[in-house]
Order: structure tokens, then sequence, then C-alpha cells
């Protein structure tokens, strides 16, 4: 059986919510194209404003980017969030919905809302564009989530066969920053 | 000395069923091949022999399954399908399932397993002909009104296999009517309880199985039907692999069923490596159980928030690792959960998320590995608790796992596959009373739990209709419920203003507004899956929006005689404007304090009186101030978006042209009232920085509600991993506890 491929046009047109609902239906129910990852992130690529090699993208705004031998996390605007094992969030702009007018914006029915004593609507922007990055929902105190920390080695050299030019350790590296954040006092 | 002679065995080639799974065992751990296959010769030499042969075994099953359908008497089996067929090889290793609610797939396998370890062989035995029904889940299983029927398949003396057919009963004879008493806190509540247990020979039910249903349920004859049902169902299906292995061969059965497993274990390696990405995921889960004011035994009654983290890890190999360290403890209610349980959620996500071919099967499972600390919420010591419901953290840690299954989906770019679940905080209402035939009954009525929306997608907005933990999506058609329960429907309808915000949305929540009828006496009991009351799933991505919970409330000694007199607008809906609602237009009793209740609410409902809920919203995906303004004009019009959400949440400036009896999008207001808002984004969020400094001095100062400082204390004492990575990013002592 030959591989399964679509042309660049349609895998455009799928990630950008254009294609009807039944070719994405037939995609959904056919065997999986072996070239997807290959021709999204050439169109990711030609999308952005900005030239560093896109690695992986995390999530619809923000990309891991090959910048010299560093592997950072960026925003579609430009905005550079440091080291891709570091918690991006702890680079970001953060707001709590601590008012309960707040919280009823979004759930303005009784029972439907969170009590934001005990839960903490936290939404993430980036600093650079305003954008909303991620909400997290979760008990008071409760540490900012790692939502995805790739093994992007591993991604690379031993599923798509083609190895990165430097090797990093797969390591959570956000311990270290907010260690220095205490040692300010 | 009499020597004593090896006894023949009723499984292959004469083996005992023991030493065929201590076989299976033993090969896969020295050579990580299902029974030692490194071939597949009957694949290899024929491959289109094989499809056929697995075509024929998957419609018995279909055909099994909708024979119970034709014979149940129940709308949970005729109407939103909560049932599951599948076949297993003669150790319980499932080869082949049917749709419905398969999360129960691999228990039903644990069950065989069980009982081949009990040495069913010798005692009770095991007959052409036998039926074992389980509902045990110290053995395997969800709820206890999921009951297994199993039946061996014998050819030629041998015992070549299994098949089992799971029916979610919609009475089980609890300690409070329907099938999730929430004041179960022991299993001695539970209700009518089959471990594993002979309940038929000849293919025939005995008669005091049937006695015993009869004088243990409250809706007995639905519980006998369904039995029938799926013995039908098993019948069927046993009938039929007979008439295969007749056709093929029982050799070719044989090898074939193994061949049917291993190349599935490699299918689905091969396809976590093509479509998924390495590496390591996070989610919070919290439980919420408040019994200190529940007529429970005394040192039962106690408020309790607990904590589940999930790190999901995707290895190089393509296995999934789930580890669940830091998981809090256990506690005198129906809602832990167990390893079984677990097992049965990574089958219900791998089969529709990934493995969805129909040829998901034990295979499939090979590739879930997990750590479920004991003594811990997830795999509890205690073998007296109540297990009514171990849904709950399979329903909400399950959806967290399949979202962030989706993050991988979305990295790889199959952005077709991210539909994100929701946490189904579905609320409903069970009772017991007098019902509108003049009949003592109880009632339950899981409509909800056939349907909620679904999150939002990557390319498109949520379903409406959706259930990730059913493969179809389904509430039943309302006059069949109504044959059922004392109650008319006075609505289905969405709830405006309540999806999961985003710059695609999810669907959204769906309620159920119903007037009792005929009743003269009816007491309610609120049932839940999920736990969540005070705290919301961690559940929007990139920036889309959690969900909004479910919720519900009765109206007790309400004045609707005197508003139909009056020709007043009754109730419909929830929230929409201009319309009645049950809060403020209908008098009576309102029970509003539901979200924290456990067990019976105060009021007792009769003709006229109300009951109205709603599932919960599903998560949103992406920035919502980044949806397209056609999108919500579309809103908009089908009148599900406020204008006043329209402007804070999307950034959409609209107006509405009565001439055309539309809206119309304002696109330079809109682009205004956006900078606007991202401005003020900017201005209102603080540094990363700044807010752990503040939470951080609030944990230390001991700023939060006693029962959260309770819920970490349990947690950092519990966990191995978990606590020390708490106290490194809030850069505490390694010792540190909350006073």
């Amino acid at each position: 059986m030959s591989e399964i491929s679509y042309p660049k046009e349609v895998i455009k047109d799928l990630v950008e919510g254009r294609l009807p609902w039944d070719r994405v239906k037939s995609i959904i129910s056919g065997y999986k194209d072996a070239d997807r990852f290959s021709k999204y992130v050439e169109i990711l690529q030609e999308k952005m404003p900005w030239k560093e090699k896109i690695l992986l993208p995390l999530t619809d705004e923000l990309y891991i980017v090959e910048k010299g031998d560093d592997r950072i996390v960026k925003c579609s605007c430009g905005h550079e969030f440091g080291d891709y094992r570091e918690n991006w969030k702890m680079k970001a702009l953060v707001h709590v919905r601590e008012r309960e007018e707040e919280i009823k914006e979004l759930y303005p029915y009784y029972g439907a809302a969170p009590d934001p004593r005990y839960c903490e609507v936290r939404e993430y922007y980036c600093p650079g564009c305003g954008a909303q990055l991620e909400v997290e929902s979760v008990p008071f105190g409760y540490p900012a989530v790692f939502d995805f920390m790739p093994d992007l080695d591993t991604f690379y050299s031993e599923w798509l066969g083609r190895p990165l030019r430097t090797k990093k350790e797969f390591k959570d590296m956000t311990e270290g920053l907010t260690k220095s954040w205490g040692g300010e006092g | 000395m009499e020597k004593k002679v090896a006894k023949k065995g009723i499984g292959w080639g004469e083996k005992t069923l023991k030493n065929m799974l201590e076989e299976e065992k033993q090969l896969y751990i020295e050579t990580g091949y299902y029974y030692g296959l490194k071939e597949l010769p009957l694949m290899k030499e024929d491959p289109l022999k094989m499809e056929i042969f697995f075509s024929r075994l998957l419609a018995a099953l279909v055909a099994g399954r909708e024979s119970t359908r034709m014979i149940s008497g129940s709308p949970f089996v005729r109407e939103i399908t909560e049932l599951a067929v599948a076949l297993y090889t003669p150790e319980g290793d499932c080869i082949l399932q049917s749709t419905g609610i398969i999360i129960h797939i691999p228990l039903m396998g644990q069950v065989i397993k069980w009982m081949i370890n009990q040495n069913y062989e010798e005692d009770p035995g095991i007959n052409e002909g036998d039926i074992f029904t389980s509902n045990d889940n110290q053995i395997a299983g969800m709820h206890v009104a999921d009951v297994y029927d199993i039946i061996p398949i014998f050819y030629g003396g041998e015992l070549v296999g299994w098949v089992g057919t799971v029916i979610m009963e919609a009475e089980i004879g609890a300690l409070s009517p329907g099938l999730m008493p929430t004041g179960a806190t022991e299993k001695f509540c539970d209700g009518l309880r089959w471990s594993a247990e002979k309940t038929g020979t000849n293919d025939k039910y005995s008669k005091c199985f049937e006695i015993r249903i009869r004088h243990g349920s409250r809706l007995p004859d639905l519980l006998i039907l369904d039995r029938k049902g799926a013995l039908a169902a098993d019948i069927k299906v046993r009938e039929e692999v007979k008439r295969i292995i007749g056709e093929f061969g029982v050799d070719y059965y044989k090898k074939g069923l193994r061949e049917l497993i291993e190349a599935e274990r490699r299918a689905q390696l091969e396809r976590v490596k093509t479509r998924m990405v390495p590496g390591r995921m996070r989610a919070s889960s919290c439980y919420e159980n408040y019994y200190s004011k529940a007529m429970v035994p005394a040192h039962h009654r106690v408020d309790q928030m607990t904590l589940v983290p999930i790190d999901v890890i995707i290895k190089a190999d393509g296995k999934f690792f789930w580890d669940f360290d830091g998981a809090g403890s256990w506690g005198w209610h129906p809602h832990n959960t167990t390893p079984s349980a677990l097992t049965g959620a990574a089958c219900l996500l791998l089969s529709q998320q990934i493995a969805y071919t129909g040829m998901a099967n034990q295979g499939t499972m090979f590739c879930v590995e997990m750590n479920t600390p004991y003594d811990t919420y997830v795999n509890p010591s205690s073998t007296n608790i109540s297990t009514t419901n171990l849904f709950a953290v399979p329903f909400q840690a399950g959806a967290a796992i399949w979202n962030l299954h989706c993050r991988t989906f979305f990295s790889r770019g199959f952005v077709e596959e991210v539909i994100l679940s929701n946490q189904i905080s579905v609320k409903g209402f069970q009772g017991a009373g007098i019902d509108h035939h003049g009949r003592e009954s109880g009632m339950l009525n899981v409509e909800a739990a056939g349907t909620s929306p679904s999150g939002a997608c990557a390319i498109r907005d949520g379903f409406t209709g959706f259930a990730s933990w059913q493969s179809e999506t389904e509430m039943g058609n309302v006059e069949v419920w109504e044959l059922l329960l004392p109650v008319n429907w006075m609505g289905r309808r969405l709830i405006p203003d309540l999806c999961g915000w985003g710059r695609y949305r999810s669907g959204y929540a769906l309620a159920s507004t119903q007037m009792i009828y005929k009743s003269p006496l009816l007491g309610f009991e609120v049932w839940r899956v999920a736990r969540q009351d005070r705290i919301n799933p961690n559940a929007g991505i990139f920036g889309g929006y959690p969900e909004g919970k479910g919720f519900g409330w009765v109206v007790t000694n309400a004045n609707t005689a005197r508003l139909i007199e009056e020709r007043k607008p009754l109730v419909h809906g929830i929230g929409y404007p201009g319309e009645a609602k049950l809060e403020t237009d209908v008098e009576g009793k309102l029970e509003d304090n539901i979200t924290l209740s456990t067990g019976w609410l105060d009021g007792i409902g009769k003709h006229g009186d109300w009951i109205q809920y709603s599932c919960s919203s599903a998560p949103g995906f992406g920035d919502p101030t980044k949806r397209e303004p056609k999108l919500v004009k579309e809103d908009l019009d089908n009148g599900l978006l406020s204008i006043e959400r329209c402007r804070s949440i999307y950034g959409v400036e609209a107006r509405y042209d009565d001439k055309a009896e539309e809206w119309v999008i304002d696109e330079k207001g809109t682009t205004k009232l956006r900078e606007e808002k991202r401005k003020e984004r900017l201005a209102k969020g603080i540094t990363a920085k700044q807010w752990w400094q503040k939470r951080r001095k609030d944990l230390i100062e001991g700023n939060l509600p006693q029962l959260l400082k309770e819920m970490y204390n349990d947690s950092l004492a519990k966990g191995a991993r978990w606590p020390s990575e708490f106290t490194a990013f809030w850069d505490l002592p390694a010792d540190f506890k909350f006073e």
C-alpha cells in the first residue's frame, strides 16, 4: 500500500479550520499521512514573522524553536520565554480571577462556577502581545501546571529518524527558577 | 502410597486454565511478545483471510449486542446503549470488543482471570452452558450497577474462550434507589452483589437467582430482563464463534486470536509513534466529598478534598505510563477508585482516541503501565468501602488525560484528532416513592449520561452531543423515559452562555426540565459521578476556559396548578431572556442547596412539582478574543450568547437589526474592543514572579481554607515524588506542612 499524503494546501485548510467537515471526517477515518508533521511545520513556519526554526508547535501560539544551540519557547508575536524545559508560564503575565463578578462572567449560573476561595482560575498572558495562552483552574496554592515537556531528542532521533544538531538533557528546569526567586527573599 | 494423577484441564491440550494463564504471562515477560509471537504467520501468509476472520468475529459481537437491546426493557439499554459485549481468550484476554460502554472490556477479562486464579475450574467447575455473573468491584468493576454476565465457549471438549456482556442497571437495590447511592459509605450498602457467581447452568439462570433479584431490587423486572438480554447476546456470540471455528478450523482460531492481540499491540505502539510526541504531560485533579452532615455512620462524617495529581509519560517505545504519585487518602464514601477501574479508563480512552480501528483489544492494553500508590484514593487498602461509583477518578482524571493526549496530537499536526473532553460533572436526581402507575418504585434518570457537550476541537467548535465515556451519544427518547419515570419532560434545551469559552468554544450545556406527573410522593437524591463542587476541572487548553459544572434544583409545593389555571407561562429551559424561570416564576420551596449536598434532599415531591438539572459544559480551545466574529454572530443569532458576554469575553461588538431580525457585527467596534482587551490584560497581568511571591506568602502564612490545608498535608504525607516537587516549586522546606 502506498503511503497516504495530502497536498500542502489541504493541510493548510485543515489547520486553519477551513476544510469542509465531510473532508475532515474522511481524513479522520482514513490512514494517517506520514508526512503530516513536516508539512505542518512548514505551513506554520511560513506564517511566522520570525526566522528561527520551529522544532515543535506547543500550542496555537507557542512554539519550541531552535535559537543557536538553545531550544526556546517563542510566541507567534516574537516574544521569547526561555528554555523549553522550564515551564514557560513562569515567564508569563498572570491574572487570577479572584472576585465573584469575574467568575460570574465566565459561569453565569449558580452551581456552575467554582468558589474562588478554593479554586484559582489563573489566566496566563503573553507579555509581548497580550494573547491569553493558557487558563488553569486548580486548587488554591497548586503549583503552576507544566502541561507538556516534550522529549525532543527522542522524538527527532528515534521517532522521526533525524536527530537534532545538539542534545539536551530531558530534565524539568523550572525548580531552578523558583529557587532563585526564593533566594531573593 | 497412592500416586497422584494430574487432573486434565479444560484448556488447550488438556492444560488447566491456570497453566495457560501462567504460560502466557511468562512468555510475555521473557520475549516482550504476546504468547512469544515474534512472527505472525497467519497474517503474513493470507492477510485477507485474517481480515475476514476478524470481521466475522466482530459481526458476531455487534449482532449479539443488538439482540440484547431487543430483549431488554430498560431505557439504559434500549435507548442509550449502556452495554457492551466482548470476546476473550481462555486466559481472559480481550480479543475484540463491540461498541458501547467499553470501559468494562478489560474488567470483564479481569473477572475471568480472577475466576481462573480462584481455581473455578475445580470448584464450582466450568462447563458448557454455565453462566457467571459479577458486579463485585473488589474483583473488577466500575459501578456496582454494571453487571457482567460471562459464559465459557467450548469446542470439541476444550474451552476455547469466553464471551461477556456488561449492562448498566437502572436499579440495583442499594441503600437508596437508582444505582449510585451517595450515602453508601460501606460496601454493605451497595445493593445486590454477585462475586463472579455461577448463576445458571445449561444456558438458564437458576430460580434462586431470579428470586434474589425479585426480592432485592426496586425494579426487578428490568434487572431480570437485562440478564436475559445479556445471556441472549452471550449465546448468540458463542454459537457464531462455533460456526466460525467450524469454518476456519480450531487450529486457525486458536492461532488467529493470539495473532490479533499481538498485531494490535504492535499497531498501538506504532500509532503512538506516528501521531503523538514523547515526553511528560501533567494535570491535576481534585475530588470533593462532603459527608460531615450526611446520614452516615458518625466516623464517616468527614469533609474531604483529595488531590490526585496526574503525570502522563509517553515513553520512547510508544508506551504510556500513568503516574498518580501524590494521590491523597481514600475515604469512607463511594467515590474512591481502584487500579482495575483505571485500567478500564485506559481502554475507554485509547479505544476512542487512537486505537479506533475496531481492533482494540488486550494488545492495546499492554501499552499502558501505571503507578497507583497503595492505600490512596486510587488504590484503597480497605476492602469494606462502598464501590458504587469508582468512576469519579476515571471520569475526571481520564478526561484530563484525554485532553493531554490532544496536546500531542496538536503538536504533531493531527489537528483533526483534537476533540477535548469534559469532566462531566453531570448532576441528576434519583428518587423513590410512588410512580405514575401507583406502584412503589425507585427511579433514576441517566439521560445526561448519554450525552454532554464535547469540548472544543482544534479546528471547530465542540459538539452538542458527545459522551467520551460512551462510544455512542444518545439521551434516549423522552417518551420512553416517561414510561418509566413519573415525570413529564417540559424541555430539553441548551443553556445560553454556558460553554467553555475559547477561540473555538465547547458545545453548550444541556438542561432538562421536568414536572412530576401523577406521583403523590417522591423523595430525591442528587446523583453525579464527578466530585466537583468548589473547584472546576483544569480543562481548557491554549487559553480556552475550563468548563462550568453541572447543576440543578428541585421545587416542591409548587403552584403549578394555579399557573396552568391562570394560563401563565411554564418553565421549559434555563437562562432564556423573557422566559419563565424555575427559581423566580414558580412559587414553592426551592431546594437550591444541592451543590454541596450528599444524599437526600429535604423536600418531598408530588404531582406538579419541578426538577431541573444540567450537564456540565466542556473546555474551550484558544484565546476567546481570537474567535472569528462570524462564529460569534452564529451564537448570537441562535440565542445562545448574550451581548454582554459577546463583548466581555469575545471582545466582539454587535448590534441587533430589528428589520432583518439578525445580529450584525460591528467590525470597527470589534477591533477597538479587542485592542482595549489586549491592553487591559497587559495592565492587569502581574509577572509570574510577583504572583509566585504573593501565593508563596499565602501558603507560608496559611491563608487558605482548612480543607485545602488538610488536602495538601495528606498528599505531602502520601506521595513519593510529588511532595518534593511541591515544596521545590514553592521553595519551601522539604518537611513543610500546614498547621
